[in-house]
């Protein structure tokens, strides 16, 4: 059963659309981030923040990725090139997507924290439509941000909103800026309450719930709608857990997901459903968490989205992974784990043959190399995919047997 | 095989120091591991292996410590794909099956830099696996041109060396940085010149040996690379390029000298590069002053390879070494999976196209088996390239006639 927070969730993506839209019709600024680039500081100088990554999952989940991706790659782009990439691309260069030609943005910023791609997926929108661009470096660390590389990456900050003040004409003012950042706290606070949530047996959401509320951890962090939907979703997800409501009926394997979901087809996690198998719990979503993306410290925001941006999900390697890992197995009661091997996403995917190989070894959790994709189905084998997965669980109804 | 650059001719007797050179040269880089061995032998020193060319070799060979770019060796990479999947880029799974097995057992330490996704991959599986027993990770700026990016290298630099000290017991030497620093800035030097040499075609090397020249600079001690390599220029051995058509091979790394030949064995003659590990290198000269921001400042501004930002003065570097060779034509060799390249080569094509040079897309897992199509693609290239500078000869006769 779907929650009526995700039946919601229409509308605030039709409400953000719009405003992309009549922001542009006006001539207001707008600015193209990627999902590292905290949209708070933007909102506070009234510069419109659109995330193409989640954009490109709006394309993969409207089915439309093989065909913009034909565009791009007639233009030259690899196949082999991220999904989102060429999707985006495709929609750039065709004018074309879930909601028409996009409007060309002010000013484009991009942060290393994630991945290289994203670089140089600003630089070809840049090459095409001529859009100032900002790369923000943070560089990858192993597992913590602080010493020379928190004070390089607040330097970054602060030169980054100098640019985009000078690009706009508009300013930053911080006590705007902690207003938005006390709203961004809120429903933060409640969503690491909804992660937390998911704890309880029976699961009260399943991953497909979890994954589609992306939208407003992503691109409404700072408004009042975003705050507004987060604490609806959050007392409705309390609600069933206070009336013992399973997710998933009979639940009987508690899976954690590692990375992207395939946005193309979130029915997988219906169709697992229907075999007792909820994903309690996911990596994914982790990153707009409480471990990951804490409270923004009000005193000093830009030195705090530093801290955290140095350190984001994607910015740290393969010891927080496991350890990260490690920590929700126990927390979730986890079966076991499938590590959706995302062509689409190298920093993600791959070390997870390493954390598969990790987990087996110091926690005795199985764990399953899912191979597939964030946003191409074509990159995807559903039918040998259902078979590995249905394969998996019948090996862990093998461990459950097995005495001691 | 249509160059007249071969074997045989280079072999000629007024040329014997330069043959000499030039066959010792081409011995390490047949086997840059077996070199490596018997460097240790030699002098007792330790080892640490890295991998791309942002990474200062001077901060290794200033714990007295010999610094090794490991360089791909085209063999397969079943084991690799034990701990990576196959989407990760060839290069990078080469060097993890390397490690993996045990051909890279003379190293005693690795370190990673962020160049790529793929390499930040291989850094994960190699520091869980503890593939060499010292291994770390260099923090590197993606921006190059600020500042702040000098002066953070600066300082990662020497945390990094630090630990590197604690870690292998070796401390670093101050004054044998600033060595290490010369050593490297005439070896370059030296390459830089040799590279012009061969682009005014005051040298006749074949493409495939100055790769082997390449491969020897990131192996050998930076003194004896340059002893060689001024021997091999001194008495260069006879040769011409013949009727080979000169091409410029651009891309990341390249260490495939069987593949050089191949592309060779077509009638082309890889006259200059835009490498990695080539001209985006050897340009490097680093300045005086404090070393470890003369060191930062050096590495960071060097020609860019598309992983940095910007990146726009890659495409003026690949077009200066067209100018400066008169080079007929661009070789563009894609590694696949390597999500960077893929992104600029549509830039880089378009603006080679506005200035009138042919280019061809090779893409390759830096392999020279299986190759049958990528000589048919090349023969045709040189076809191409033959046909419009008949076609130049032409007008530039008709023009002299008027």
């Amino acid at each position: 059963m779907r929650l009526e927070a995700t039946n919601r969730l229409k509308g605030l993506i039709k409400g953000y659309y719009d405003e992309l839209f009549a922001v542009a019709e006006e001539g207001r600024p707008s600015a193209w981030l990627n999902v590292g680039m905290p949209c708070e500081i933007f909102y506070a100088m009234d510069i419109f923040p659109f995330y193409p990554e989640n954009y490109g999952a709006a394309c993969g989940a409207m089915k439309l990725t093989p065909k913009l991706s034909a565009v791009a790659e007639a233009r030259g782009f690899s196949a082999d090139l991220c999904s989102y990439v060429r999707a985006t691309l495709g929609s750039v260069f065709s004018g074309e997507g879930p909601y028409g030609a996009l409007p060309h943005p002010t000013i484009q910023v991009d942060s290393m924290n994630s991945c290289t791609m994203i670089m140089i997926w600003w630089r070809a929108v840049e090459r095409e439509w001529g859009v100032p661009t900002f790369l923000l470096d943070t560089p990858l660390v192993r597992e913590t941000s602080d010493g020379i590389n928190l004070v390089y990456v607040e330097t970054e900050v602060r030169r980054m909103v100098a640019w985009a003040e000078e690009k706009t004409g508009r300013s930053l003012d911080l006590d705007r800026l902690r207003q938005v950042v006390a709203l961004s706290n809120e429903g933060k606070a409640l969503w690491a309450e909804v992660l937390d949530l998911r704890r309880a047996h029976p699961c009260p959401i399943t991953a497909a719930d979890i994954f589609t509320h992306m939208f407003p951890m992503v691109a409404l962090r700072g408004t009042p709608q975003y705050v507004e939907h987060l604490r609806a979703l959050r007392d409705e997800v309390k609600q069933r857990v206070d009336d013992g409501f399973a997710a998933v009926p009979g639940e009987r394997y508690r899976l954690l997901w590692d990375n992207l979901p395939p946005w193309f087809d979130l029915r997988l996690f219906d169709d697992l459903a229907a075999r007792g198998a909820n994903f309690v719990i996911d990596t994914y979503t982790q990153a707009w968490g409480p471990r990951y993306m804490g409270p923004v410290d009000l005193e000093h925001p830009l030195r705090s989205f530093a801290a955290y941006m140095g350190a984001g999900f994607l910015n740290v390697q393969i010891g927080k992974r496991y350890a990260l890992l490690a920590e929700l197995v126990d927390a979730y009661d986890v079966d076991g784990v499938v590590f959706h091997s995302d062509r689409s996403c190298k920093p993600f995917s791959l070390v997870e043959v390493e954390l598969r190989r990790l987990l087996q070894k110091r926690k005795g959790i199985p764990g399953l190399i899912l191979e597939g994709d964030h946003n191409d189905p074509n990159l995807f084998d559903r039918e040998r995919g259902m078979g590995q997965l249905e394969s998996f669980l019948e090996l862990l109804d093998a461990r459950e047997q097995v005495p001691g | 095989m249509r160059s007249s650059l071969g074997d045989g001719v280079l072999a000629a007797p007024s040329a014997e120091a330069g043959a000499r050179a030039l066959e010792r040269l081409r011995r390490v880089a047949a086997d840059p591991r077996a070199e490596l061995r018997r460097i240790k032998e030699r002098t007792g020193l330790m080892a640490v292996g890295y991998f791309d060319t942002y990474l200062p070799p001077e901060l290794i060979a200033a714990h007295g410590v010999l610094p090794f770019r490991v360089p791909t060796n085209g063999h397969d990479d079943t084991r690799a794909m034990e701990y990576i999947q196959g989407f990760a880029c060839p290069a990078s799974r080469n060097v993890l099956d390397q490690a993996l097995r045990g051909d890279l057992d003379m190293l005693d330490g690795a370190l990673f830099t962020r160049y790529c996704d793929s390499l930040r991959g291989v850094f994960a599986v190699w520091d869980s696996e503890k593939l060499t027993p010292y291994v770390d990770f260099v923090r590197y700026p993606t921006v190059t041109h600020t500042q702040a990016a000098v002066d953070y290298l600066a300082e990662e630099l020497q945390e990094v060396s630090w630990r590197m000290a604690g870690a292998l017991g070796a401390p670093i030497d101050e004054h044998r940085l600033r060595e290490a620093i010369d050593a490297g800035n005439r070896a370059r030097a030296l390459l830089a010149e040799f590279a012009r040499q061969r682009a005014a075609r005051e040298l006749a090397v074949p493409g495939a040996d100055a790769l082997a020249v390449l491969i020897a600079f990131t192996t050998m001690l930076p003194d004896e690379f340059t002893q060689a390599l001024a021997a091999l220029m001194a008495q260069p051995p006879a040769g011409e390029p013949g009727d080979a058509v000169p091409v410029v091979l651009s891309g990341v790394t390249f260490d495939n000298i069987d593949l050089a030949r191949t592309f060779e064995d077509t009638g082309l003659y890889l006259i200059a590069d835009d490498l990695s590990t080539g001209s985006r290198l050897y340009t490097v000269q680093v300045g005086d002053g404090d070393p470890w921001q003369a060191l930062a400042r050096a590495y960071l501004t060097k020609p860019p390879c598309s992983v940095k930002e910007p990146s726009a003065a890659r495409a003026d570097h690949l077009l200066a070494q067209v100018g400066a060779s008169g080079a007929a034509g661009v070789v563009f060799y894609l590694t696949r999976f390597c999500d960077t390249e893929q992104v600029e080569w549509p830039f880089l094509r378009d603006r080679l196209a506005a200035e009138g040079i042919p280019v061809v897309l090779i893409e390759g897992e830096h392999r020279a088996a299986g190759l049958e199509q990528v000589r048919t693609r090349l023969e045709a290239f040189r076809e191409q390239l033959e046909a419009l500078a008949e076609v130049d000869d032409g007008e530039g006769q008709d023009g002299g006639s008027e």
